[in-house]
């Protein structure tokens, strides 16, 4: 099936080496970045910590904790915009002291004890980091990791499209951090009893493709995996079709069909927990957009995006837009107090001439092009009118609930009808 | 769900759902390109036709003679453009009259000269060599100034009625154009559903019409499609294949070239790709040409001339690019346009076969349009990996 083009905006941004952002005079660390329950606050207003200390677990069994990214004091602990959840949730503000004080909060390992590490006490180390989903989706990783004995996993598949037409953290890891990468993909090889590895990149991403082959290339069981992949394609299901060819259902998850796919920022952090003992405390963001020079930043998480905005000597009065963790899937924040989370992949402001062009909703000119265009063959058109009947019965009959949110369908429409964020409203 | 308005938030930023951006398609550069193609097929054809007077001067004088006045000899080019300039105004007209009156209801100028341009292009033009047999054509509706007032209301009943009524009633379940045209040329139309006129000799007032379902060969067949579409200023005619595919003086407009429309079609999907409903197109030429086989499989006879008919004849090619493809009225689903297609080429032949009637594809298109509602249903496939 051919999938939708969709314009990449990455020419500059790719080719910009990652720079590390200043830590923030005030962090705000949102409790509730993964997908799950919100976690319980360890530390209260006045209490010292330091960096890389747990601030806040739960003991619901999806969840992973939040640490304090810079040395300081609780000052507060209250509502801050929370992009993933779109809307204001719970969260611990801690003032920078600026000693830089490090907890050491993990033990990690050397790369020559990884074989005789238990698979389970590579999974704490995971799970004590803090680490979730990096890609967008925020599911904890240790659980992801550890599927039911009987699913052995033959692929792990390492998702390197990055589809996202504004996104380039991921393609700046892959070209500064190839090796960090390796030693990342080791560790899940160990937890998961040596599956075989496919790299999935893009041909688009040339300075990392030659990287990949060459960090990559002589490892067993390994293929690096350039190919022509379309936005769409960056979807874990819809990759395992153009990898393997065969079609998950909905209603199975990717260890039923002997896959894990790992996003390369995860990798990244996983690396940097077992061997550096880094819980995951800052992120690479893009900043792209309607900007002169695009970036990629190091930013400490609950860094405010503001801070960001500052220090770029970006007037605000000429933002109309900010959008977080990419155009198709992200979402556009209403305040730029909310502070970067795990989740944060990019941060994309545009103008007051260029948000969102052709806002205006007209009536559907029924030309099927969302139903040709969608990568998991719904019916969105179809899906909107009953949804907005409201036909629930028929909306789930029309498997509304398959849908991945990959806003494919409201991107193609000429008739600019929100059938994406509708759809996903009513699963 | 009020998801489509952007709430504007504190500090002015512009929260609006996922996704960001658009697509560069937007519904006024669908319906852009759509005239455009329009366009360049009317344009073109008035063009060819231009050195044709309609009526000629003999016929002029046959009518004359038998005491019919009122016709206006005018090339045959410029009734077209005065029927477009008549056809897209109405249209325009009605659409932006009932888009200030009506609240719910918009205005959408470049669909309704969309609209008037297919009346145009689908309303038959032109008195054939042979138009004799005066009480069996209805020659005031072929040529000025009769043709004017009839395309002025087809026009009218079709954007009113056919557009927007049905617009408003929810679903539109006839194609405006083909349903506005039935309606005002039924008493017409009706001449040409009685099958003993058509094969009875012209004396007897018929059109002496070889019978499809017959062995049609080159010689009959290619004879009369020479005398019906062939120049009426000239005596001798090109052959069949070159009338059938550069040029033909009579019926649909929009088929008078059936090279200009293929060429224009083509590049139009080019460029709208799936925001066109090809698969109805090509499933509609595809099951034309397989019936076109076997019905010269059970009548015998020349398989090309058949098919050069069945295939090229003025609705069929007009039909098949600008018609059957009419997104509103036409299925959703992939499935259900291709059944549509088939549907579509199978109920054409069988009409043209057996009513003898030259614009099946009109009816069978009316027909295959009541049919989407339950071709959409079944047409639903199952989604990724169940
Ligand atoms: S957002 Fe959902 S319905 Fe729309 S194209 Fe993507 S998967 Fe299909
Ligand atoms: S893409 Fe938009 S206009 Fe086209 S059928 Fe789907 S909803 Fe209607």
């Amino acid at each position: 099936m051919p999938y939708e083009h969709i314009k990449e905006v990455k020419d500059k941004a790719r080719v910009t080496p990652i720079e590390i952002f200043p830590d923030p005079k005030t962090a705000i660390v949102i409790l509730n970045q993964h997908s799950g329950k919100p976690l319980s606050p360890l530390v209260a207003v006045d209490d010292s910590v330091a960096i890389g200390q747990k601030i806040a677990d739960s003991k619901e069994r999806i969840s992973s904790p939040v640490h304090s990214p810079i040395s300081g004091k609780v000052v507060k602990i209250g509502n801050i915009y929370n992009h993933c959840l779109e809307t204001f949730t719970e969260a611990i503000f801690i003032e920078n002291d600026g000693k830089k004080t490090k907890a050491n909060t993990l033990s990690p390992i050397s790369e020559s004890e990884l074989q005789k590490t238990k698979p389970a006490d590579l999974l704490n180390i995971i799970h004590e980091a803090g680490i979730i989903g990096l890609g967008g989706a925020g599911f904890p990783t240790h659980i992801k990791l550890a599927p039911p004995a009987d699913f052995p996993i033959k692929n792990l598949v390492v998702n390197a499209t990055e589809g996202e037409p504004y996104d380039t953290a991921d393609e700046r890891l892959l070209i500064e951090k190839t090796t960090n990468l390796l030693r990342g993909v080791n560790v899940i090889k160990k937890i998961l009893g040596n599956p075989k590895v496919t790299i999935a990149t893009k041909v688009s991403k040339a300075d990392a493709v030659p990287k990949l082959q060459e960090v990559f290339g002589n490892e067993s069981d390994t293929t690096v995996v350039a190919g022509h992949f379309k936005y769409q394609q960056g979807d874990a299901s819809v990759l395992q079709k153009a990898l393997f060819g065969y079609e998950t259902p909905p209603t199975k998850r990717s260890y039923e069909m002997g896959c894990i796919v790992q996003n390369v920022a995860t990798i990244n952090a996983i690396a940097n927990a077992v061997f550096e003992g880094e819980p995951l405390i800052s992120r690479v963001v893009a900043f792209n957009g309607e900007i002169a020079q695009p970036k990629n930043l190091l930013v400490k998480i609950g860094t405010p995006i503001s801070d960001i905005f500052n220090q770029n000597n970006i007037d605000m009065n000429d933002v109309r837009q900010v959008v977080v963790g990419g155009v198709m899937m992200g979402h556009a924040i209403p305040t730029t107090e909310a502070p970067i989370t795990k989740r944060s992949s990019s941060i994309i402001p545009f103008s007051e001439s260029n948000y969102k062009k052709e806002q205006k909703q007209t009536t559907c000119i029924h030309c099927s092009k969302c139903i040709s265009a969608c990568p998991v063959k719904l019916h969105p058109i179809l899906i909107y009118e009953a949804i907005m009947k409201p036909d629930m019965e028929k909306a789930e009959k029309l498997w509304n609930k398959d849908c991945i949110g990959c806003g494919t369908c409201s991107y193609v429409c000429p008739s600019r009808i929100p059938l994406a964020s509708t759809i996903m409203a009513s699963r | 769900m009020t998801n489509q308005s952007s709430v504007e938030k504190p500090k002015d930023l512009v929260v609006s759902p996922p996704p960001q951006i658009n697509g560069t398609m937007s519904k006024t550069r669908v319906m852009t390109y759509t005239f455009i193609a329009l366009l360049i097929i009317t344009i073109a054809t008035a063009a060819i036709w231009w050195p044709v007077m309609t009526p000629t001067e003999m016929q002029m004088a046959t009518f004359t003679e038998a005491g019919l006045t009122g016709f206006l000899a005018m090339p045959l080019g410029a009734i077209l453009l005065v029927n477009a300039l008549i056809a897209v105004g109405v249209a325009v007209l009605s659409d932006f009259i009932i888009g200030k009156a009506a609240a719910d209801s918009e205005v959408n100028t470049m669909s309704a000269a969309v609209f008037g341009l297919i009346v145009t292009l689908c309303y038959s033009l032109g008195l054939p060599g042979m138009a004799k047999a005066v009480e069996v054509m209805p020659l005031e509706v072929l040529s000025a100034p009769g043709c004017f007032i009839f395309i002025a209301l087809t026009s009218f009943l079709g954007l009113v009625i056919f557009k927007k009524l049905q617009g408003m009633a929810g679903r539109k379940y006839l194609n405006p154009a083909a349903a506005a045209k039935f309606i005002v040329l039924l008493p017409f139309l009706f001449s040409t559903f009685l099958i003993k006129e058509h094969w009875a000799p012209y004396d007897a007032g018929g059109l002496s019409m070889p019978q499809l379902t017959s062995a049609i060969t080159k010689e009959s067949f290619g004879v009369y499609l020479q005398g019906c579409y062939g120049n009426p200023g000239l005596t001798s005619h090109p052959s069949t294949e070159s009338l059938m595919l550069l040029t033909k003086f009579h019926g649909w407009p929009g088929g008078a070239s059936s090279i200009v429309v293929i060429i224009v079609g083509v590049a139009l999907i080019f460029l709208l790709r799936n925001y066109f409903k090809w698969k109805i197109t090509a499933t509609y030429f595809g099951s034309v040409t397989v019936m076109s086989l076997i019905m010269t499989g059970i009548y015998g006879g020349d398989p090309m001339t058949r098919l050069l008919f069945e295939l090229f004849i003025g609705s069929s090619i007009f039909l098949g690019f600008f018609m059957a493809t009419d997104p509103a009225t036409t299925p959703y689903t992939r499935n259900g346009q291709i059944i549509f297609g088939i549907g579509l080429g199978v109920l054409t032949v069988l009409i043209q076969m057996y009513m003898n009637f030259f614009g099946g594809a009109l009816l069978a298109l009316l027909i295959m349009n009541l049919t989407v509602p339950l071709l959409d249903r079944i047409g639903i496939n199952k989604p990724f990996g169940r």
